[in-house]
C-alpha cells in the first residue's frame, strides 16, 4: 500500500519536473527526476516543456507593463563603504570597547611588566606613606644610618639597614609597626624634602622559603607618591616621597661622598 | 492567464497600486507570493464575465517525440490564447509552470493547490496541448 503511494508520489512529482535544472532544489523531486532520468517519457515530457515555455517567452509584453521588469534597478542599492560602516552606531560602540578594553589590557601589562617581588606592599606603604603625620612617629632626631642599631636591639629586626645613599640624611622621627600580613615594618622620616624611608621584609617563594631577590632600585607609584626599592639580605628598603621619579633619582645615582 | 494584453495589463496596474497603496498605510503583505496570488483572483474574476467556450470533451494525445518541432510552428499569441482558455486550476498551473520562474512548491502555494492536483492538470494540459498540435500540424508528430 505504501509502494502504491510511494510511486503515485514519484509519478505526481515527476508531472510537475522542472525543465531547468537550477530549479532542482528539492531532495525528493532530485530523487524522483534521477530514477526516470533516461527515460523516453520523461525525455519526450522535457523536450515539450522546454518548446513551451521558449515560446511563452515570446508572448508580448505590454511596453506600460515591460517597463516594470527593466533590468535596471528602481532604487539603487545604498552602497557599502567603509567611511558609512565607521559611522554605524553599532560598529561604534564595538569599536570604543574594543579599544577600552585594549587600553586597560595594556596598562595591566605594562604594570606587571614594572612588578618586583614586593611592588605590592610597597604600593600599601606609599598609601600608608600618604596618610602619616610627623605626631604618629616617635620623634628622633639622628643620621638615618644610625638607626640599624635601634631597630635590632629594640626591636630584634635584622638586616634593617638604610642604604649608604640615604643614611647620612638626618631624622625627624621613627617607628615600627606591623601590616595586615602581621609583618614588621620600620618607618623612617626624614627632614630633607619630608621624604620617608621603610624598610620591611623582602618577599619569598611560597614553597621553598627563599628570598626573592631583584637587583638594583625598582620604582612604584600610587596616588602621587614614588617610591624607589631595592633589596638587600632578605630586607627591601623603600625611600617615598611625594613627586616623581626623578625626584628620588637624584638620590640614588648621587655617589656616595 | 486572460489571453488578452490589454486586460492583463489592467490586473497587473491594479494589483500593483492595491500593494502601494497597502505600503502606505503601513500594511505590507506577509506573504511572500501575496502579489501573485492576487493578480491570478483578478484575473479568474476578470474572465468571469467573458464568453466562455462550450465545455466540451478536449481530446487527448500522448506526447510525440516531434512535439517540440510542432511548438516551434505556433505563434506565442496562439499559444496565450490556448492556456487562458483552459478551465481553472488548470490555466493557472500551466501558466505558473511554463514561466519557469517558480518551483513546484511555489505553484501550489500560489494556486492554493495539492501536488496530485497540480499534477493532474500539467498532465492533462500537456496531452491536451499535443491533441491540439497534433490537429494543426499533423505532419510534424513523427521526427
Amino acid at each position: 500500500m505504501k509502494t502504491l503511494q510511494l510511486l503515485r508520489r514519484r509519478r505526481a512529482l515527476l508531472n510537475c519536473a522542472p525543465f531547468s535544472n537550477d530549479q532542482l532544489a528539492d531532495r525528493s523531486m532530485r530523487s524522483a527526476v534521477s530514477r526516470a532520468d533516461g527515460s523516453d517519457e520523461f525525455v519526450n515530457q522535457q523536450n515539450f516543456d522546454r518548446a513551451v515555455a521558449a515560446l511563452v517567452r515570446l508572448v508580448p509584453i505590454p511596453p506600460e507593463s515591460a517597463e516594470w521588469f527593466s533590468e535596471k534597478d528602481l532604487v539603487a542599492g545604498s552602497k557599502w563603504t567603509w567611511k558609512k560602516m565607521v559611522r554605524n552606531p553599532a560598529v561604534l560602540a564595538i569599536s570604543i570597547a574594543v579599544v577600552v578594553i585594549a587600553g586597560v589590557f595594556v596598562l595591566q601589562l605594562l604594570g606587571r611588566l614594572n612588578d618586583f617581588p614586593g611592588s605590592a606592599t610597597a604600593r600599601r606603604l606609599l598609601a600608608v606613606a600618604a596618610s602619616t603625620r610627623p605626631v604618629m612617629l616617635d620623634p628622633v632626631s639622628t643620621e638615618a644610618g644610625t638607626l640599624s642599631d635601634l631597630f635590632f636591639m629594640k626591636h630584634g629586626l635584622e638586616h634593617y639597614d638604610v642604604p649608604d645613599e640615604f643614611a647620612d640624611f638626618g631624622t625627624i622621627g621613627c617607628r615600627v609597626f606591623d601590616d595586615e600580613e602581621s609583618r614588621r615594618i620600620a618607618q623612617i622620616w626624614l627632614a630633607e624634602k619630608r621624604m620617608q624611608l621603610f624598610l620591611f621584609p623582602a618577599d619569598r617563594n611560597m614553597k621553598t622559603g627563599a628570598v626573592l631577590h631583584f637587583p638594583g632600585w625598582r620604582y612604584v607609584h600610587q596616588e602621587g607618591w614614588v617610591g624607589a626599592v631595592t633589596e638587600r639580605s632578605g630586607v627591601c628598603f623603600m625611600a617615598a616621597l611625594r613627586g616623581g621619579d626623578k625626584e628620588l633619582q637624584q638620590y640614588i645615582s648621587k655617589p656616595k661622598e | 492567464m486572460l489571453g488578452d494584453s490589454h486586460k492583463a495589463q489592467e490586473v497587473f496596474h491594479t494589483t500593483l497600486r492595491e500593494a502601494a497603496l497597502g505600503a502606505a498605510q503601513g500594511q505590507l503583505p506577509k506573504e511572500p507570493f501575496w502579489l501573485f496570488r492576487e493578480a491570478r483572483w483578478r484575473c479568474l474574476e476578470a474572465t468571469k464575465t467573458d464568453l466562455k467556450p462550450e465545455s466540451l470533451e478536449i481530446d487527448e494525445h500522448e506526447i510525440a517525440p516531434g512535439a517540440p518541432l510542432q511548438i516551434e510552428q505556433l505563434d506565442p499569441a496562439q499559444l496565450a490564447i490556448w492556456i487562458s482558455t483552459a478551465p481553472d486550476p488548470q490555466r493557472t498551473a500551466l501558466a505558473l509552470f511554463y514561466l519557469d520562474e517558480f518551483d513546484y512548491r511555489e505553484i501550489l502555494d500560489i494556486a492554493e493547490l495539492k501536488l496530485s492536483a497540480l499534477s493532474r492538470c500539467l498532465a492533462k494540459g500537456r496531452r491536451q496541448l499535443q491533441a491540439w498540435l497534433d490537429a494543426k500540424h499533423p505532419e510534424q508528430r513523427k521526427l
